[in-house]
């Protein structure tokens, strides 16, 4: 049978060009029987590694998979198709590409004919045979390469010769012809002419011409299919994409498309009935195939040498370094403990040989810590007592017992994965030195793939089927969260658009095929990939955004199947947070901290946490985090951990909390799930489950379930960690379900409880938490609870400098600090710096506002400001003489009431800083201006209301010390009835009341429909818990409202968290009008007023932050 | 006098459908501000239901799902305004444009022929109200002073110099100055117009310029701004009054031949030429005739523009009837386009494509131009719908070039005639295994072939699939070419068209 190979495949990684999955593609070849598939992506391997894997799956008649590349010329070149006979070929196509790719824009690759020739060694090399009317419109001749110098810095990638032709020219039979014979002087032996039968008419007429082509060149005819799609249904997306690829509707595109749905892959007797008049271009196929003796198995890896001293082997290395790291930590004295884990894990990693593994991160973090930069490891191999002695990490292992041999199997061969944080302000630092320290060659980015979700999905196809924006935005923003792997009707519904509309239904068939399609590479955040021989033989690099970066073609998964190593540099807001506390401290208390020398274990942190006292708190500070802390009542480390990885949609979902809670308050007795007797062991589970109380929380719990319990393989298991990695993507999952609830059952456990973990695993598909990342999170959580605990000043003060992160608004910290005994104090152009800073005051320090507060006001204004400063301003006129300013800042400074120390009136300021001259004024003069003007004589202003100064500082600062916008209401509120927050948190459950406050925060966690709402007032926050029945009624104000007034219901928990469960909800919003209207009888016409309003005047309250 | 139209651009959408049903959603027009959609317009329900002009799509949507939404047409908006602006013109000639949304009425003179001013502005309001426009009005001295008013103190009458008195209480706002300064003068607790007004010049100047002054004052009654008269909405413009009303042909013939001329100078001037030409008749009783001409290529020939009216006026279904006369003639020139002035050219065949143009201007406006039609491209693999008839006159316009679907030397891959419906024939296949066709009944042998040639339909276009077809080119015996395709399960044959 195997009698023929398609040889031209494009898969959907030729991004907008292919209409199938490599997986799809590789499938089909299978179950066609083909002897082979060649996969062949435009200028690209990115997809290779995805059919690969595909490969590993089949089951059978496994087509050979070849790899190679379409190497798609910009010099007007027709494609040719080059496939690497050897590994050493390889590495010359992977560089032939890297070479193209460097000289062009991201994301495009720029071969000529020249660059081939140079690079041609060992791949054998099929020359499309063009027809005149497929012919693709040619790309705009690249204008500048802005990769330019790094093209020059490398002299293999060299420079694309000069005369590159505008456009391709008309390739000819002759020009094929001449082509070939070039070719074939070149790589003799090597030259194939590819032709293809598209159901032109005139197929057998240009098959006879390019016959005779081919035998005057002397080379084989070689028959293709020039597959775009793995089926002939495939074509309708084919459209789809190519439409969004060229920017036209459907209607317009007209011959962009394919005239046919030709383009799939056909089985062998099709193919031989459409070459009958050429069998021996069938023939050939297998011949092409059988030449090609690379795959991607051959690819070894070898890590980096670079921080092993001579003489020495790593794992020798490696083992002096712990030891000494193990004295350092444990001062000397290391346990028995410690030490036996330790030999046990260096001995492992000495049966794995991944010593290498170890030095790189080693070497990474030793160089962050010089730098002072904070850096904390997590991931699976993290929480070894190894990276605890290397400094790696700062959770003491023998704090938690982590076993480290769980995360590392033996039997899979897979590299550890450590992924290491960084403070998010100094990363880049951290980079650089990767980037300096390996070398360019040795060390590269790895690729994200970017790929249509369903918003995005939707969109593109919506503009192709020529919907409107309107409709598409609808459609879009009907898909709450973009995780969803289906636009579902209902979602079409949300956006009141009827999903019978054909247009709209064949818009979401083709969003729904589209999602999980490869759209374009990016480069992944921190994740590196580094290699002691050349990286560009291993993979195809390309320029990254920023110049002299480059990154590789694949992404995490990639890696992961090839088994190459990686380390993740990532950037954590957090620990930005706390070297900036740590710094605060040490300056102003002269005590000085790291992340492991601050003390474990004290209670009063505990305490307080237990209290949901925790805003700033890293982890813990959201809304359900909040609720969870009292429940939860951490008492020691491990309940971090725990508290850490159960508010996640995995527990969630799996509906583990609950269960877990009342375990741990003792009303459910702890009990482990058992198979039926004649199955096994009645405690089966208990070393899996003992630690969490019986119900599993952690991902390794879930993987572990699925060994012991439903008795996966390892490889299985691993199997479906894989699936839940990419269960967006394909519904592979689905495959797993009945093997393991079925598995589950059959050995007798309870149906009920097999799907509910199972629907944990689910839930962990979008956001995985292990335990030895809850681990590190917890240690960071415990650290940053500390600060806030014993130096609140510091804490919030860092946090404000951290800013943008966490949960909160500048306005929440500051109050947050406030009521944790901290003075904050005003920005003030005598005091203040860019940056909020500590100041000393009666009874310990003061906080600072900085300038960064204030909106609109810039970091250069505020570093002329303080360097004229010297010992003081007194007056506004001396400041405007001598600090250099555009008139704007002034004003920014006037109407952020910064002038305070000055001591005048704020309006007579503003009114003041805008009689100075504008910057405009001629250059000649405008150093005299500002001191000839006279004193003017002014009738004093009217003085300026309360409520009016509270909002000018929401409006410049988004924050007020003076008083809280509620406070101006309170009478009217009181008037009605109305709570304010701090006597809601104290009623009793199942009081009626009603609150009214700003609104700080909306969310829609998950499908539910359940609105949660967060009010603030003077005197607290209330958290409103809105129904799903009620969200429609009210969803107007729901949504619109800035100020609401909520009646309801107090709902207490028996752990003393309270909810006002939403009746009826009002939009106040206009109240906050009155605020600023100080001339009452003036009718307001309210349109016509948000226009005329400055657009920092409509933001009369502090922005929401809504459904994250 | 000035007018402002707070609801000019859902005014416009939903006058058509009056009484609006009250069932309908609310309705709001959107625009694109810094990349995202934002609400240009709201009718009143949505305010009613706290929408605002400035607030995001996204945000209004999640309040009300059920919400009409349509793009902004600010050219509509305008001409909508323009037209408002026509129809004042029965109450004064100066009418002036004021901003997107407001008109500014000088009405010195004119009030006492409607009864007085208050009665004036209340005919105005009632009457646009009655055509289903929110509009609000005032009456004042200077035009920032009823601009203020008409939009604070609808349907008020300031008496002259009462306007200093009755503006103050007005929030700053009713100044209409840049954000900037409104927003300056709030912070510093000026709220008023009065209070605004109650400091030192000097001060104010030397915050915000003489300019806002100079706008302070005349909100105060003080000084005037002249109106600037309304911009005419056609590009350009001739027109020409009689004392007398005239009604010979041969002096509306002489007045047309006059304006194209003049036109046609003010054309060249500016180096355009005009692909439409409107010569609007006033009638001494009111009535309007308006005759328009389009043409495929711009133009600004004097003689061109001259003929073309004359066919026009020849081939009227029902004659300009002059009545008492007409006491203005007015001719102008819209959808104007560059056309640089040309220099005598000697390439015969540009002169002839002017020639024909021109050949098929005259057509079109004797029989229509609907009926001279031209074959046009479309861009699509389907051959039937690979060309279309188009009014000649556009094809000219279009972009879109012929697909050269075939390379010299070539077999021609499209047969020369198209059969407007494909013809069933059928295929036989003779004892002898030679192939044979019958269409219409006459048999004849398959001499060669050549195919397929596979062609899918638009998939997007169908609700039911549509077969693939198999194109092939077919010789008979005596050297006749068809070209059949093959479609269908069972497969069935069709005559599309034939080759010479």
């Amino acid at each position: 049978m195997n009698a023929y190979a398609e040889i031209a495949v494009t898969t959907n990684y030729s991004f907008l060009r292919g209409a199938s999955h490599p997986g799809e593609l590789v499938q089909r070849a299978a179950d066609l029987r083909h002897a082979a598939i060649g996969m062949a992506d435009r200028n690209t391997l990115a997809g290779i590694v995805r059919a690969y894997a595909a490969l590993q799956a089949v089951k059978e008649n496994k087509p050979k998979l070849l790899v190679g590349a379409r190497l798609v010329f910009v010099d007007g070149t027709p494609d040719i198709l080059a496939y690497p006979t050897d590994r050493a070929a390889y590495g010359r196509l992977c560089r032939l590409l890297s070479a193209g790719k460097l000289r062009a824009p991201k994301g495009e690759c720029h071969l000529a004919l020249d660059d081939l020739l140079k690079w041609q060694e060992g791949l054998l090399l099929a020359v499309m045979a063009p027809h005149p009317s497929q012919k693709e419109r040619v790309d705009e001749p690249p204008q500048n390469f802005w990769n330019k110098n790094l093209a020059k810095k490398d002299e293999e990638v060299g420079e694309l010769p000069d005369e590159i032709h505008a456009s391709a020219p008309q390739v000819s039979f002759r020009e094929i012809q001449s082509l070939l014979e070039n070719l074939l002087r070149a790589a003799p032996g090597r030259v194939w002419l590819g032709v293809s039968m598209p159901h032109k008419g005139d197929d057998r007429r240009r098959l006879g011409e390019w016959q005779r082509v081919a035998h005057a060149a002397k080379v084989p005819l070689l028959a293709t299919n020039d597959v775009l799609y793995h089926c002939p249904k495939r074509r309708e997306l084919q459209d789809v994409v190519t439409c969004i690829r060229e920017h036209v509707t459907l209607n317009e595109a007209g011959w962009r498309l394919e005239a046919n749905a030709e383009r799939h892959l056909k089985s062998s007797d099709e193919m031989a009935k459409l070459f009958k008049e050429a069998p021996d271009a069938i023939a050939e196929t297998i011949r092409f195939a059988s030449r090609i003796t690379f795959s991607l198995d051959q690819l070894k890896y070898n890590y980096p040498d670079e921080p092993i001293p001579k003489g020495k082997t790593a794992q020798e290395h490696l083992e002096e370094i712990s030891w000494q790291g193990a004295a350092w930590r444990y001062k000397g004295v290391i346990p028995d403990r410690v030490r036996a884990t330790l030999e046990k894990e260096l001995a492992l990693i000495a049966r794995m040989d991944i010593a290498p593994y170890f030095l790189t991160v080693h070497d990474i973090v030793s160089y962050a810590k010089g730098e002072g930069i904070l850096c904390q490891g997590r991931g699976s191999a993290a929480n070894s007592a190894v990276c605890y002695v290397l400094g790696i990490t700062a959770v003491d292992p023998m704090q938690i017992d982590l076993l480290f041999e769980r995360f590392i199997s033996e039997e899979r061969k897979e590299p550890p994965d450590i992924d290491v944080d960084f403070e998010h302000e100094r990363r880049e630092e951290v980079i650089q030195h990767v980037y300096k320290r390996y070398g360019l060659h040795n060390a590269a980015l790895t690729a994200t793939v970017i790929c249509y979700r369903p918003r995005s999905a939707i969109r593109e196809t919506g503009k192709v089927f020529g919907l409107t924006e309107d409709v598409t935005a609808s459609l879009a923003s009907g898909v709450w969260g973009s995780w969803g792997s289906e636009l579902k009707d209902a979602q079409v519904r949300q956006g009141r658009l009827d999903p019978a509309n054909p247009m709209i239904a064949r818009a979401v068939e083709a969003a729904n095929e589209l999602i999980g399609f490869p759209r374009h590479l990016s480069q992944h955040v921190g994740g590196f990939v580094l290699t002691r021989d050349r990286l560009d033989e291993i993979v195809p690099v390309g320029p990254a955004t920023m110049e002299d970066r480059h990154f590789i073609e694949w992404d995490k998964e990639d890696i992961d199947t090839l088994r190459l190593m990686k380390v993740d540099v990532l950037a954590l807001g957090m620990l930005t947070c706390i070297r900036k506390a740590f710094d605060l401290i040490r300056i102003h208390k002269g005590e000085s901290f790291d992340l492991a020398n601050v003390k474990r274990e004290i209670e009063e942190v505990y305490e307080m946490l237990q209290k949901a006292d925790a805003i700033g708190v890293f982890q813990v500070e959201s809304r359900a985090q909040m609720s969870m802390l009292p429940r939860l009542k951490p008492e020691n480390f491990y309940d971090l951990v725990i508290e850490v990885a159960i508010v996640r949609p995995g527990p969630i979902q799996g509906g583990m909390v609950h269960p877990y809670l009342r375990r741990r308050s003792g009303v459910e007795k702890v009990d482990y799930p058992s198979p039926a007797p004649e199955h096994g062991e009645k405690d089966e589970l208990f070393d899996v489950l003992n630690k969490t109380l019986g119900v599993p929380l952690f991902q390794e719990q879930a993987m572990k379930l699925a060994i012991v319990a439903a008795k996966f393989t390892p490889d299985e298991a691993n199997g479906l960690r894989r699936a839940m990695a990419t269960f967006r993507n394909v519904g592979t999952i689905d495959n797993f379900k009945g093997k393991f609830i079925g598995g589950m059952v059959r050995r007798g456990y309870e149906q009920e409880f097999a799907e509910r973990c199972f629907r944990q695993i689910e839930g962990f598909g979008s956001y995985g938490f292990p335990e030895s990342h809850a681990a590190s999170f917890a240690h960071l959580v415990y650290i940053s609870a500390w600060i806030k605990k014993f130096h609140p000043d510091a804490f919030a003060c860092a946090l404000l400098n951290s800013q943008p992160m966490g949960f909160y608004a500048p306005a929440e910290i500051v109050r947050d600090a406030r009521e944790h005994g901290v003075e904050v104090r005003h920005v003030d152009v005598n005091f203040s710096d860019w940056d909020n800073t500590l100041e000393p005051c009666e009874g310990g320090l003061a906080l600072r506002l900085g300038f960064r507060q204030v909106s609109g006001f810039r970091e250069e204004w505020a570093k002329t400001l303080l360097s004229s400063r010297a010992n003081g301003y007194r007056a506004v006129s001396e400041v405007a003489r001598r600090v250099r300013l555009p008139k704007r800042a002034f004003i920014i400074l006037a109407e952020a009431d910064s002038f305070q120390s000055i001591s005048m009136d704020r309006r007579e300021i503003l009114w003041a800083v805008r009689r100075i001259a504008d910057d405009d004024a001629l250059p000649l003069f405008a150093a005299q201006h500002v001191e000839e003007q006279t004193e003017e004589e002014i009738t004093p202003l009217p003085l300026m209301p309360l409520s009016e100064h509270v909002l000018a500082d929401y409006q410049m600062l988004r924050l007020s010390l003076r008083a809280h916008l509620m406070f101006f209401l309170r009478g009217l509120f009181r008037s009605e009835g109305v709570w304010d927050c701090a006597e809601i948190s104290a009623a009793k459950d199942g009081t009626p009341a009603s609150c009214a406050g700003i609104v700080l925060v909306r969310q829609m966690p998950g499908d539910a429909g359940v609105v949660f709402i967060t009010l603030s007032d003077e005197a607290g926050i209330a958290n409103v818990v809105v129904w799903p029945k009620l969200v429609e009624t009210f969803r107007r104000e729901i949504m619109g409202g800035r100020l609401l007034l909520v009646e309801g219901r107090v709902q207490r928990s028996p752990e003393g968290v309270v909810h006002l469960v939403a009746e009826r909800i009002f939009d106040r919003s206009h109240e906050l009008e009155r605020l600023s209207e100080d001339v009452t009888e003036a009718p307001s016409f309210r349109s016509q007023a948000a226009k005329h309003r400055h657009p920092r005047n409509v933001r009369t309250v502090p922005k929401s932050r809504d459904f994250h | 006098m000035a007018l402002w139209f707070p609801r000019l651009a859902t005014d416009r959408l939903q006058r058509r459908a009056k009484p609006p049903p009250s069932d309908a959603p609310p309705l709001v027009v959107v625009a694109k501000v810094d990349n995202a959609l934002r609400l240009s317009a709201v009718d009143r329900k949505a305010t009613a239901l706290g929408l605002a002009i400035g607030q995001p799509l996204a945000n209004a949507r999640a309040m009300l799902p059920a919400l009409k939404v349509v793009a902004a047409n600010e050219p509509d908006d305008l001409k909508l305004l323009t037209r408002i602006a026509d129809w004042c013109d029965r109450f004064t000639p100066h009418v002036a444009l004021d901003g997107p949304r407001g008109l500014l009425l000088d009405v010195t003179g004119a009030s006492h022929l409607f009864g007085g001013e208050q009665a004036l502005l209340n005919k105005i309001l009632e009457s646009l109200r009655a055509q289903g426009f929110a509009v609000r009005g005032a009456m004042a001295g200077t035009a920032i002073a009823a601009r203020a008013f008409a939009r604070y103190r609808d349907g008020a009458v300031i008496e002259p110099g009462e306007e200093a008195e009755m503006i103050a209480p007005l929030p700053v706002a009713a100044l209409n100055l840049d954000h900037i300064t409104t927003h300056a003068f709030r912070r510093a607790g000026l709220k008023t117009v009065g209070q605004v007004a109650s400091r030192k010049r000097a001060e104010l100047t030397a915050r915000f310029g003489a300019s806002m002054v100079a706008t302070l004052d005349q909100a105060l009654g003080h000084g005037a701004q002249p109106l600037s008269p309304r911009l005419p909405l056609p590009d350009y413009w001739k027109e020409q009054g009689f004392a007398e009303p005239v009604a010979t042909e041969e002096v509306i013939r002489a007045t047309l031949k006059t304006l194209a001329s003049a036109l046609s100078k003010v054309l060249e001037q500016r180096g355009e030429g005009a692909r439409r030409l409107e010569a609007v008749f006033f009638r001494a009783d009111g009535a309007v005739r308006r005759l328009a001409i389009d043409m495929g290529v711009s133009t600004r020939a004097p003689a061109v523009i001259e003929r073309l009216f004359r066919e026009k006026l020849d081939t009227l279904a029902d004659p300009l009837d002059p009545g008492f006369g007409f006491d203005l003639i007015r001719l102008s020139a819209s959808r104007v386009e560059r056309a640089p002035c040309e220099v005598a050219d000697f390439d015969a065949s540009i002169n002839e494509k002017a020639d024909i143009g021109f050949l098929v201007d005259r057509l079109a406006t004797r029989f229509g131009s609907r009926r001279i039609l031209a074959f046009q491209p479309n861009d699509t693999h389907i051959p039937e719908a690979a060309w279309a008839a188009v009014p000649a006159q556009y094809v000219q316009a279009s972009k879109l070039p012929w697909k050269k679907i075939r390379e010299p030397g070539d077999a021609p891959r499209r047969p020369l005639r198209l059969f407007a419906r494909p013809e069933p024939v059928t295929l036989l296949t003779t004892l002898e295994g030679a192939q044979h066709l019958r269409w219409r009944k006459v048999q004849h042998a398959v001499a060669q072939c050549e195919g397929p040639e596979r062609i899918a339909m638009e998939w997007w276009r169908h609700e039911t699939p549509q077969p693939t077809r198999d194109y092939f080119r077919v010789e008979d015996g005596e050297g006749r070419r068809y070209w059949l395709y093959r479609a269908g399960v069972p497969p069935q044959w069709f005559l599309h068209g034939v080759f010479a």
